[in-house]
């Protein structure tokens, strides 16, 4: 399958049409996605309405987007304007977005066509799309393993080549943690760089929206299209963003590049080793390996488990059944209104988290929880700057595990400890990037996660496409896939 | 590592965020709770003595605002098309008040 870089050049160089991209890209979905389950709904009516447009617009000769042609799918906790945001609750079953988001309008200003929405983890809370109300979806490299999550949805969509780029969101490694398990390339960008207005909120200092592409350069190019200042989200940063298409250009001559041992003791077997051949081919792209120290983050889940719930429950707060979402027909009282709707339309996870994040916000706990959480966050903020002195980015892996079977993790600990060293770029706001890095012996992808400093979001996709480039490992299908 | 919430605790919580639960329900939670805070516990650990909190992740951050003019950002009608019950124009609830 095509990436969106050479599908735009086909559309634009009159190779095939945009009708026909959109025809065979649902065709193929339609056909496959029952063994995937990646999208919840598909936006078709949309999808053919804007291919028609953009055929007439290329036979008109009128410049054409940077996405012109390009199929892409979305989360389904971002909106599209009209089409259905589930945030795979059933609190939302029937909820139609009333706008989109500025990632959606950027996307579709530059031709991009749009073709469904994709599961996740309810309200984007887990670390394997099995918290979705609606469905499972299923790792194209192993249907009995999961993709990965929250966004695994997404990541599944480009792994099974139903599109070239996916949109996600990354509170605590929810692109990339998906990207390392379907081995496709995950970016979070730094946090304010990607508006976030259109993006259910789930944690609001922490959310970031990213996409999934099966290269590099692809991730570059939907970067130049919706990395800009959005004054709907007053977190945006006003910075002008990178041309980070043109970065990718230019030659890589190597840079320092740090790996925390101190912080990664634990580290064994089968991810050490990936993760040690992944630095030999550093090495070997004139990269000089030395060592941080990160140790505090090894509190990095205690903090984000503190600060993502306490910013959850008050996030979801807004889920009452009174002006939208699925009201309970048994609440006969105001109180029964907020106290049934809530209780039928969550699942136990979101249930957990916004329990956990009124204790830690509510009084007499506030301050030795979320205060002392916040101090904390501080404290990791400050340890990565000293580290960045050392170094332009900082590698680590993605996932103590790869892909794992479905229903193999029950206990909620257990799962929130996958995220173990993609926490810290959320608590730090920093870019990060999942870039494959080989298989093991059972055929299961490996990533590996570089990190820069707060907006240098382009020196970390110049070093992952360094790497690409030499191991070309996403070049590879899933062979259920591959045809 | 266990930090044990009671029964009393959960309905404490349920109550303050609106969430109806089972007894079942209940149990599992206070299960759950209990072990995730005996885990976070681990942070007593580390001296933030003189450390401000983070409030922002992002350098220099202000807090935009925008003119104090009114704008129509939805009208009335997508408003209302997600509304679960709704008369004459309004979201409809139950009685607030008892008479």
């Amino acid at each position: 399958m095509h990436t969106a870089k050479e599908t735009q050049r086909r559309f634009q160089d009159g190779e095939i049409s945009a009708q026909d991209i959109i025809k065979v890209c649902l065709e193929r979905i339609e056909q496959q996605d029952g063994k995937v389950g990646a999208f919840l709904s598909l936006a078709k009516e949309r999808a053919y309405k804007r291919a028609v447009e953009l055929d007439k617009k290329r036979k008109e000769g009128k410049p054409l987007g940077k996405l012109a042609g390009v199929p892409i799918a979305i989360k389904d906790n971002i909106h599209i304007e009209g089409e259905l945001t589930t945030c795979a609750s059933k609190f939302l079953t029937n909820y139609r977005a009333p706008f989109s988001a500025t990632v959606v309008e950027s996307l579709e200003k530059e031709d991009a066509l749009i073709v469904g929405k994709t599961n996740l983890d309810e309200f984007a809370m887990g670390s394997s799309t099995e918290t979705s109300a609606f469905k499972l979806t299923k790792n194209p490299w192993d249907l009995a393993c999961t993709p990965g999550g929250s966004s695994g949805g997404s990541a599944a969509a480009v792994a099974a080549r139903f599109v070239p780029i996916a949109f996600g969101s990354d509170t605590g490694g929810s692109i990339r943690q998906p990207a390392s398990l379907t081995g496709v390339v995950g970016f979070k960008p730094s946090y304010g760089r990607v508006s976030r207005y259109g993006l259910v909120a789930f944690g609001s200092s922490l959310d970031q929206i990213g996409p999934f592409a099966t290269r590099v350069e692809d991730v570059a190019l939907t970067m130049n299209v919706v990395a800009h200042h959005c004054h709907k989200d007053s977190t945006s940063v006003t910075k002008a963003p990178e041309d980070y298409a043109a970065l990718l250009g230019s030659p890589f001559r190597g840079c320092k590049i740090g790996v925390p041992w101190n912080f990664m003791a634990d580290l064994a077997g089968d991810a050490k080793d990936n993760f040690l051949a992944s630095l030999e081919i550093l090495k070997k792209l004139h990269c000089e390996i030395v060592d941080v120290d990160l140790e505090i983050l090894k509190t990095s889940i205690a903090v984000y488990y503190i600060l993502a719930t306490a910013e959850a429950s008050t996030n979801l707060a807004r889920f009452d059944g009174i002006r939208y979402g699925a009201r309970s027909l048994k609440a006969k009282t105001l109180d029964e209104v907020y106290d049934l709707s809530k209780q039928e339309g969550f699942g136990p996870e979101v249930k957990n988290r916004i329990l956990l994040g009124t204790y830690v916000l509510s009084s007499g706990y506030q301050d030795a929880y979320y205060r002392h959480a916040q101090k904390v966050r501080t404290l990791i903020i400050r340890q990565f700057a000293e580290a960045f002195k050392q170094c332009t980015a900082i590698a680590m892996p993605v996932s103590p595990f790869p892909a794992f079977p479905l229903g193999s993790i029950q206990d909620p600990l257990q799962m929130y400890l996958q995220d173990i060293y993609t926490i810290a770029a959320n608590l730090a706001g920093l870019p990060a990037i999942s870039v494959p890095s080989g298989f093991n012996q059972e055929g299961k992808p490996w990533g590996l996660q570089l990190l820069g400093p707060q907006l240098q979001d382009g020196n970390v996709l110049h070093i992952a496409h360094a790497f690409e480039q030499v191991t070309q490992y996403s070049h590879q299908l899933p062979p259920l896939f591959a045809s | 590592m266990e930090h044990d919430l009671s029964e009393e605790d959960i309905e404490k919580l349920s109550h303050l965020c609106r969430i109806a639960c089972t007894p079942e329900e209940k149990e599992k939670l206070r299960a759950n709770l209990s072990k995730i805070l005996g885990y976070v516990d681990q942070l007593k650990e580390i001296d933030t003595t003189g450390v401000p909190p983070c409030n922002s992740v992002l350098e220099g951050m202000t807090n935009p605002l925008r003119e104090d003019e009114s704008c129509d950002t939805m009208s009335r009608e997508v408003f209302l098309a997600n509304a679960p019950a709704h008369v004459g124009g309004m979201i409809r609830v139950p009685p607030v008040i008892k008479f």
